[in-house]
């Protein structure tokens, strides 16, 4: 046993497969029309993949995820490691974050689309706003765990602040950032597929609910199971950049989860 | 600390205070239409007004209902699975992969899969909350057994209490810390995911009061449920803290 699951990927692989063997095994035993077999759901996805238009629509998604994404990291990394520095930034912060936490985001689609319309500034806006909040927090923690010493030692050799920032602060904070970066990717994903549900203007929340809506069941699991493939190459290979970023930090065996 | 703490709750209020006074700013003198942006009396007055209405409070209850119901579910199936996966080599084996698979994803888009199995009724928003709810807990749950000390362990066991029992007066206890941490995560998820699912294709509940609003144009309407369901979710969390406060009187790392 200690034998194959000490092969790097293989785990995972088999459990994609006893899903999907428990897929189709319900999906025979139980003969509801809305749950196809896995077989047959399967098929639909390269050609789902093969179609020009749902190509273009899941390019444009990941694209406009991807702007959100990087939107939310310029703003957020810089907002958490000035809060972490200083008692005051934080102080001034953190209520409105308290605040802001439970709010879900995606839901606020249909007000934003009031005032930017239906276009990519709303989806982009509100993949910003889903992502920012874990960014912030983790910029925080990270910050605030500097070794004040080190601080000492680079004002000594007369660094002024901005360059302890940037050349002490940020360094030190890396690890964490990049635990937050992760979860900031699952949860830009999850927020793209949700506003799209909600506005059903374009993308790939879209295709998923003008699949179901056209009674086209296969092709909506085949959306769900492109939507879920994803979901994990997306955390695999950030994890792959985080590894080789931050190789000097302990390795943290942790698994993202993402949240809304 | 006290004196130190009054200034710093000024500091805190501030950017709150300032958003509100922009919101103000911007529909006193015309900046944006009311039909786009309300002003924030006339949502407060009807938010007001709304919670003394019975209708709406129905609609507030159902998605309570919703919430708990996924939660509770959530919470069961992630303390079950996650000490199983601490306590045994073979569990851990087939959980851990899994997990690992299926975390990342994003559960809404499980939603409609929910839809066509379970129905367009409650099953269908709970099992979606509980399936967004469960990692989290799951794995706080696995991190806390994990990190157990595990001489308590073997004391127990030494002194004849069976492995099931040793797993849930002693592991279980041991690991409450982390185990609440994970499950007040996955409350505050609950509440926004129930939110969500009812936003995307439902009847009633909160959710359903936004989209039935904003297809209407009722703006002041859209941002009422939006304010209860982020107020509820405050309370909630504030709540269970203090649930988890005294649950943990007298552990070492409870705050």
């Amino acid at each position: 046993m200690r034998r194959w699951s000490a092969i790097p990927g293989l785990p995972p692989l088999l459990a994609c497969a006893g899903l999907l063997v428990l897929w189709e095994l319900a999906a025979r035993g139980a003969h509801i029309d809305g749950l196809p077999p896995a077989h047959q759901a399967l098929k639909q996805v390269p050609a789902i993949l093969l179609d020009r238009e749902s190509l273009f629509h899941i390019a444009d998604s990941v694209r406009r995820m991807l702007i959100g994404f990087a939107l939310a990291l310029a703003f957020a990394i810089p907002v958490g490691l000035a809060m972490g520095r200083s008692g005051k930034v934080a102080a001034f912060f953190n209520p409105l974050l308290m605040v802001i936490y439970p709010v879900p985001k995606a839901a606020l689609m249909p007000i934003i689309m009031l005032w930017l319309g239906v276009g990519d500034a709303s989806k982009t806006l509100v993949i910003f706003l889903g992502v920012s909040l874990p960014l912030i927090y983790h910029s925080y923690q990270g910050a605030r765990a500097v070794e004040e010493k080190m601080l000492w030692s680079a004002s000594a050799m007369g660094m002024n602040g901005l360059q302890r920032m940037m050349r002490i602060v940020f360094p030190a904070s890396l690890p964490e950032i990049f635990v937050g970066l992760r979860t900031g990717l699952v949860l830009a994903l999850i927020t793209m597929v949700t506003s799209e549900m909600i506005a059903r203007q374009a993308g790939v929340g879209n295709i998923l609910f003008n699949s179901l809506d056209m009674a086209l069941y296969d092709r909506v699991y085949a959306m769900i199971v492109i939507i879920g493939i994803l979901g994990f190459v997306l955390d695999v290979a950030f994890e792959r950049i985080r590894a080789w970023f931050v190789a000097w930090a302990d390795s943290q065996h942790q698994i993202a989860v993402g949240t809304s | 600390m006290t004196q130190r703490a009054a200034p710093e709750l000024l500091l805190g209020i501030l950017p709150i205070a300032l958003i509100l006074a922009l919101w103000q700013a911007l529909t006193s003198f015309d900046m944006a239409p009311p039909a786009l942006l309300p002003p924030p009396m006339a949502v407060f007055r009807r938010l007001v007004e709304q919670l003394g209405n019975p209708i709406f409070l129905q609609h507030t209850f159902t998605t309570l209902l919703r919430l708990f119901a996924g939660f509770a579910i959530a919470c069961l199936v992630g303390v079950t699975l996650g000490l199983m996966a601490s306590s045994s080599r073979v569990a851990e084996s087939a959980i851990r992969p899994i997990v690992r698979v299926l975390a990342p994803v994003p559960k809404i888009a499980l939603y409609p899969a929910f839809i066509l199995i379970l129905g367009f009724d409650h099953a269908s928003k709970i099992a979606l909350v509980a399936a967004d709810a469960l990692f989290p807990i799951l794995l706080a749950t696995y991190q806390g057994a994990v990190s157990v000390e595990p001489k308590l362990v073997w004391s127990a066991l030494a002194a004849g209490t069976t492995r099931r029992k040793a797993l849930l007066t002693v592991v279980l206890r041991a690991a409450l810390p982390s185990v609440l941490t994970g499950c007040r995560i996955g409350l505050v998820i609950s509440c926004i995911v129930v939110f969500l699912a009812e936003m995307i294709s439902s009847t009633d509940g909160l959710g359903h009061l936004l989209v039935y609003a904003s297809r209407s144009f009722e703006t002041v309407d859209m941002y009422v449920p939006l304010i209860t369901i982020s107020l509820l979710g405050l309370s909630l969390n504030a709540g269970f803290n203090a649930l988890r406060r005294r649950l943990l009187a007298g552990y070492p790392e409870a705050e």
